[in-house]
């Protein structure tokens, strides 16, 4: 079943076309390997699917059932979507624990004022930080952690958010090698768990080694779709990264 | 009855000195991009030298006038060189930018009352008036608006045609990459903010001829100024110009009726507007 | 010992004000230039009401408390759209709307020349009206607002807060509506304010525009600055610093005209150093 289909979706800048008229869709259960060249408009997709960017026209369909022709950025963890950032936006001068505390505790005005963070929300805190290796640094200032150990809090983040559809923009990028297993073997048991996984990527040993499906997309339109050996073959989307 | 054209040349004139306060500070944010108080200041400065210096030494009004408006560039040159660049060099932030110009604003406002008094000043009101299309205008006003047309055209052909133009664009396009291909973007920036500054001074020097000066009046012509800046399109220096005279025209007919006390109040009445509506302004960047 | 309580009450009452907007630019990142407007709401509100329908004080504060709640919720509604620097420079706006508004609503407001004779608070016929009461009138507000303060920040309302301060769109993207939690905070800055003023009102039996102008939004916001950032305490000591400064000017030998500009070029020239050596001010936690 796909959690997230899109139709039609198109963005322009300034007269580029970031996004063609793309349609698409997620399946769940499966890690989608999301890549192209640079500029292709991988970035400028999850931008607009998490209402970071506003699209200019297209739908959007979530869980096949919501159509939305607008996404404003705060509806999207209600669709059970969440995402990682390729440039790390993390809440700088506020320590580990209270990145993913604050993801975790109560959406409302009224109700978060009256809340203070309560054991479950500290046991699943632990949970996520552990997982990616973190708890030692949960009461460092993000701002003071080193760049892997970023990456990983943005993960972290987004596994406390627990959605159904989980965006993930080049998690990879810097990492060392024992980082890269931590995150290979999360974004596996979220696929193994059922959930949507889509992976934008630049490692092709990686797309290869993780993901079930893979779309390629070019100047903003679909290039090509399928099994990541399929895909990964095809003399089209060689050009593609050779022209780049 | 003369009201009219008499609202009009009001408009014309309110409006050429915001438009040389919101030039000025085009000028500068497009190089970096922060809502610099200290603008205004320095443009009330620049009034108050050459007020000094033709009230008190006797020295002719467009001489003072010139000495007014080097010494307002060279402040706004001074400010940066010893401010701002390294708060550019340490990538502060837009917060640390903007309060930091809130204190050189109060520092400059209150060095000024120090040394000026906090009173209204009026320069020599020895100037003939005429009359056009049955309505009054002073010598002064027409070289208001005549410095406008001679200030804007001076900076078309500066930023288009010159090669300093060419790298002011470049910097302002993206301050990185102008490093990166060679440009030296710190002595570039000190001299739009000389220049940026020394068009500050002018307006507030005819601002001082127009009604007279107040060590205080800084923000509000400045405010005046960016209102103008973001109806005409922020980024766009000549979007500042047509941003001006709106402002003035619609300053000036809506308070027709009402007491001129909510004038400012008018004036920020239409910048909401904008900025809920077409944020951008009217003309792109 | 008169003066020492009246620099004491004067330092409580500006310590509210720092609290207040420590609240909005420091926890919540919004620079706003229009804190003096909820101060003049709540002075105005208390002196009207106490001198025109002899309310009594207590009362009049809370109807100072609600109006100025409300016109922040109106105010805070349209610049929530906005961030950054058209944040800061649409609540400048709104100052000189309210103050524009004061001077020329003559029937209600007594334009420029303001309300004079505004009695001292008065409890079930207990007399407050000595400084020293006063005094302890204004100490007790502090410490409410102080903890009021305190268990804002420590919530899990604070620490959306600081989120938003820290990046806007990606607490969004987490599943935060932030518009209602930048109007909370501005409210509620609004509030705190308003008893500020209700204490300012009374205390010094005599009210005018001219004391809620843009240069008061500017010296409150100076105040929170300098104190430090995102710290509480941090806002009082500012208060502390700020008033006292221009005492001990005066103290040393420079008349009192002056001491006003010297104080004025003292902390503004603190602010630049500051920003440029120590962004997080006296004691804040917050490094720019």
């Amino acid at each position: 079943m796909s959690t997230l289909k899109i139709k039609n979706l198109y963005k322009h800048f300034d007269g580029i076309k970031a996004v063609d008229r793309l349609t698409l869709s997620f399946e769940a259960g499966k890690i989608t390997g999301l890549i192209g060249p640079n500029g292709s408009g991988k970035s400028t997709l999850i931008n607009l699917l998490t209402g970071v960017v506003p699209f200019d026209s297209g739908i959007v369909i979530v869980a096949e059932t919501t159509k939305l022709s607008k996404i404003r950025p705060y509806e999207v963890a209600s669709f059970d979507i969440t995402r990682t950032f390729q440039d790390v936006r993390l809440f700088e001068q506020m320590p580990v624990m209270d990145n993913i505390l604050v993801v975790l505790t109560k959406r409302s005005v009224t109700g978060s004022l009256f809340e203070r963070h309560k054991k479950y929300h500290l046991e699943k805190a632990k949970e996520v930080l552990e997982k990616v290796g973190l708890w030692e640094k949960k009461d460092e200032l993000a701002a003071n952690l080193s760049y892997g150990q970023r990456k990983l809090l943005e993960i972290a983040r987004a596994l406390a958010m627990n959605a159904e559809t989980y965006l993930f923009d080049e998690p990879f990028a810097g990492l060392f090698p024992e980082m890269i297993k931590i995150v290979s073997s999360v974004l596996k048991e979220l696929r193994d768990k059922g959930k949507t996984v889509v992976l934008v990527e630049h490692n092709m040993e990686l797309i290869r080694e993780l993901s079930d499906y893979c779309i390629v997309m070019d100047s903003g339109e679909l290039l090509a779709e399928g099994k990541p050996s399929d895909v990964l073959s095809q003399k089209v989307v060689m050009e593609a990264y050779l022209g780049e | 009855m003369s009201l009219i054209p008499q609202l009009i040349l009001n408009s014309l004139i309110a409006g050429s000195i915001y438009s040389l306060v919101a030039l000025g500070f085009n000028l500068i944010y497009g190089t970096k991009r922060f809502f610099n108080l200290s603008h205004g200041a320095v443009a009330i400065i620049g009034g108050y030298i050459a007020f000094y210096f033709t009230k008190s030494l006797g020295v002719g009004i467009i001489v003072s006038s010139i000495i007014g408006i080097l010494a307002a560039g060279i402040l706004g040159y001074l400010l940066d060189r010893f401010v701002f660049r390294k708060l550019r060099q340490r990538k502060a932030s837009d917060m640390v930018f903007l309060i930091t110009s809130l204190g050189l604003m109060i520092v400059l406002q209150a060095v000024t009352a120090l040394l000026f008094t906090n009173d209204f000043q009026i320069f020599s009101s020895q100037f003939t008036s005429y009359q056009i299309f049955g309505g009054v205008i002073t010598q002064v006003q027409i070289i208001i608006i005549v410095s406008v047309i001679v200030i804007s055209t001076g900076l078309f052909l500066l930023l288009k045609k010159t090669r300093f133009g060419k790298m002011v664009r470049a910097i302002s396009d993206d301050e990185e990459v102008s490093k990166i291909v060679g440009i030296d973007t710190n002595k570039v920036i000190g001299w739009v903010f000389f220049i940026g500054s020394a068009i500050a001074g002018l307006s507030g020097i005819l601002s001082g001829l127009d009604i007279g000066l107040e060590p205080t009046m800084g923000l509000s012509l400045l405010f005046k100024g960016v209102i103008a800046a973001v109806i005409g399109g922020v980024g766009n220096v000549y979007g500042g110009i047509l941003g001006a005279f709106l402002l003035a025209f619609v300053e000036n007919f809506g308070i027709w009726g009402i007491s001129s006390e909510w004038k400012d109040v008018i004036s920020f009445g239409l910048l909401i507007v904008f900025l809920l509506f077409r944020p951008q302004g009217i003309l792109k960047k | 010992m008169e003066y020492l309580l009246h620099l004491a009450i004067v330092i409580s009452i500006y310590s509210i004000l720092g609290l207040s907007l420590n609240l909005i630019v420091g926890y919540t990142g919004l620079v706003s230039m229009t804190q003096a407007a909820f101060y003049a709401i709540g002075a105005y509100a208390t002196a009207i009401a106490m001198t025109s329908y002899d309310i009594n004080f207590f009362l009049a504060i809370l109807i100072g408390i609600i109006i100025s709640g409300l016109c922040a919720l109106i105010i805070g509604y349209v610049l929530s759209r906005f961030d950054g620097d058209y944040f800061t420079l649409g609540s400048l706006g709104f100052n000189i709307i309210i103050t524009a508004i004061l001077v020329n609503w003559r029937g209600f407001t007594g334009g420029a020349t303001g309300i004079p004779a505004i009695p001292r608070p008065s409890l079930f016929g207990f007399d407050l009206s000595t400084n020293l009461t006063f005094f302890i009138l204004a100490l007790l507000a502090v410490v409410v607002i102080y903890f009021i303060c305190k268990f804002i920040v420590r919530s899990s309302f604070g620490r959306v807060l600081k989120a938003i301060r820290e990046d806007e769109k990606a607490i969004q993207v987490f599943g935060y509506n932030t518009h209602y939690y930048k109007l909370a905070i501005f409210a509620i800055g609004a509030m705190m304010a308003a008893v500020a003023g209700a204490l300012y009102a009374s205390y010094l039996s005599y009210i005018s525009p001219a004391t809620f102008d843009l240069n008061e939004s500017v010296f409150i916001l100076s105040i929170v600055v300098l104190g430090g950032l995102a710290n509480n305490k941090g806002a009082i000591w500012g208060a502390a610093l700020l008033i006292l400064l221009p005492e001990a000017l005066q103290f040393v030998g420079f008349p009192s005209a002056v001491a006003e500009e010297l104080r004025q070029v003292i902390y503004g020239l603190a602010i630049v150093l500051f920003m440029l050596y120590r962004p997080q001010g006296l004691v804040g936690e917050y490094k720019l």
